[in-house]
């Protein structure tokens, strides 16, 4: 999968590649306006990470540009400005997801997989990994055919771990991305712990090998 | 307190009465004086000690009833030209103070005082807009500091997180350095927020979020209560809400939310382990109490970083931003201690 960051940040652009880069993700880097555009004309992507504020133009407008060519390339805005407009805008002008600066790398890498998951593998959206099946258009998940009843906050952490397999995820990460838009009201870390207890529970109980490992002392990790 | 039109008129008329009043005497003196000459003296006609009384009694009262005739007549005009006068004269002056009382820092509108003719007041006008532009400027570089500051601090905030996070997948890595990580992130998850409600609060400042509709706050208070559940029964708190169903408010609905939330989670969060929680919403007011030790100091209570310390991890700007709100709409929110009880009403 062909990812391009636009951003002006070169700190920034080389975190997020360095995450995200793996045999999943080839990251590629526009710094510019000018150097944005001419790799969306010249280049598919499977998805790209648009910052609005660059030097040299508005990240709309390559927004507007992708649309106008009906290009297929999905679009993540990531942006300093997190007012209840720009997001509205933002999607409003086509861009599949919204996510406001300063954010999580592995909040990002969740995003990211469920854009092109709902993108290009629209019918028959289904994760397979060994014994477990998670199909994300009926919100169904299976542990060698059987079914497991989740909560929408234990499937909602479940994808989130998936796509970030591999990959040491703090608690930090893990209550911002629980607790969603009210994370700013939220400074005890305790109900991440048991929603995760639960997760593990029904998944072992249904007979699931152990992949969420608890690495370090309290940080987590999807091992595959 | 007197009005100022008030004040010479007083006086002037306290004086006129009383040089009225002694007026009296001296009028009587000299007409008996001159009665009595013309009849003895011109005449030659004495008058019985009876006509003589009659007489004193007739002039007494022809020079008191003339009296208070030219003293109300007076009186009148005094007011009359007194109020006219003073109009005209301090029109000016008022028309400043009518000006200075609709002005409100936040509204970011500047004042225009009218010229008038008058030296003095021109002077006055001149120096209350000095003052005020000087107010204004510094009210809204504050403001942009704010602003900016918060924005840039943004980019370096979020390549700080990243790299933390990259730093999080590097091996070989002890349990030892992973927590120094984790507080690490956790820090730059509070200057996170702090930054956030900075921005927030610049915005509303700004009057931004203008767009009202109509709120159903029942409902708000219910889904707040409902949201916070996990938090609180994570802490062994129990919340009791009573609501009455129906209560409308017309006002943004972000900045509403915002601040009952705010309301709630401060109550949680600073509520001992095993208490209770009482939400109570009416037709115009929202009351939340929560048990605590000692009254807190209202004064400082709703400001910035006021209340942030050691024990409490908010960005202590929670409160802050609740007034704010309430200031916007010209909404009252208060805090006393009773029973030892925290509780906080916000009149609507």
């Amino acid at each position: 999968m062909k990812i391009l960051i636009i951003e002006d940040e070169p700190e920034l652009a080389g975190s997020i590649a360095a995450y995200l880069t793996s045999e999943q993700y080839l990251c590629e880097h526009a710094s510019s306006f000018q150097q944005a555009l001419e790799k969306t004309e010249l280049h598919c992507y499977d998805c790209i990470l648009l910052d609005l504020m660059l030097p040299g133009g508005d990240g709309m407008k390559i927004l507007h540009y992708l649309k106008a060519e009906n290009k297929q390339d999905a679009v993540i805005i990531i942006s300093a400005r997190d007012s209840l407009e720009d997001k509205i805008t933002g999607l409003q002008e086509g861009a599949d997801d919204y996510l406001a600066k300063p954010f999580h790398l592995p909040e990002l890498a969740a995003r990211i997989h469920s854009v092109i998951r709902r993108k290009y593998f629209g019918h028959s959206n289904v994760i397979e990994q060994h014994e477990l099946k998670i199909d994300l258009l009926a919100k169904r998940v299976t542990v060698n055919s059987t079914d497991v009843a989740l909560t929408k906050k234990e499937f909602d952490l479940l994808l989130y771990f998936i796509s970030n397999k591999n990959r040491v995820i703090s608690k930090n990460a893990l209550a911002e991305h629980i607790s969603g838009d009210l994370a700013d009201m939220f400074d005890n870390y305790d109900f991440v712990y048991a929603h995760i207890k639960n997760l593990k529970k029904k998944l072992s109980d249904a007979g699931c090998t152990n992949y969420l490992k608890t690495i370090y002392g309290s940080g987590y990790k999807w091992d595959v | 307190m007197k009005k100022l039109m008030n004040h010479s008129l007083k006086r002037l008329l306290l004086y006129s009465a009383l040089v009225l009043a002694i007026s009296i005497p001296v009028y009587y003196t000299a007409i008996s004086l001159l009665w009595e000459y013309e009849l003895k003296h011109e005449h030659n006609i004495i008058l019985t000690p009876e006509a003589n009384r009659e007489d004193s009694l007739l002039i007494i009262g022809a020079v008191t009833l003339l009296t208070v005739v030219f003293f109300v007549l007076l009186l009148v005009g005094f007011i009359f030209i007194n109020r006219r006068i003073s109009r005209q004269l301090w029109q000016p002056f008022y028309n400043s103070l009518g000006r200075i009382r609709q002005f409100d820092l936040h509204r970011q509108q500047n004042i225009r005082f009218d010229s008038t003719d008058i030296a003095e007041f021109n002077e006055l006008n001149e120096s209350l807009d000095k003052l005020l532009s000087a107010n204004i400027s510094t009210f809204s570089q504050q403001k942009e500091f704010a602003d900016n500051a918060s924005h840039e601090l943004q980019t370096p905030l979020a390549i700080a997180q990243s790299k933390m996070e990259i730093l999080l997948q590097t091996k070989p890595l002890t349990s030892e350095q992973y927590e120094y990580i984790e507080d690490a992130m956790k820090a730059l998850t509070r200057v996170n927020r702090i930054n956030k409600n900075l921005l927030l609060l610049t915005k509303i400042e700004n009057s931004q979020y203008s767009d009202t509709e109509s709120v159903d706050c029942s409902g708000l208070v219910r889904q707040t209560a409902a949201v916070f559940a996990g938090l609180s029964q994570g802490r062994d708190i129990s919340v009791n809400v009573q609501v009455k169903d129906h209560v409308l408010i017309e006002c943004n609905r972000i900045l509403v939310e915002l601040l009952v939330q705010n309301l709630v989670n401060n109550a949680i969060r600073h509520s001992a382990p095993g208490t209770v929680i009482e939400i109570n919403l009416q037709e115009n007011l929202l009351v939340i109490s929560n048990k605590g030790n000692m009254p807190l100091d209202k004064d400082q209570l709703f400001k910035r970083f006021a209340t942030a310390n050691a024990h409490s991890p908010g960005t202590g700007l929670g409160l802050a931003l609740v007034q704010q709100i309430c200031n916007r709409y010209h909404w009252k929110i208060d805090y006393r201690f009773t029973d030892n009880c925290h509780v906080f009403s916000w009149r609507f």
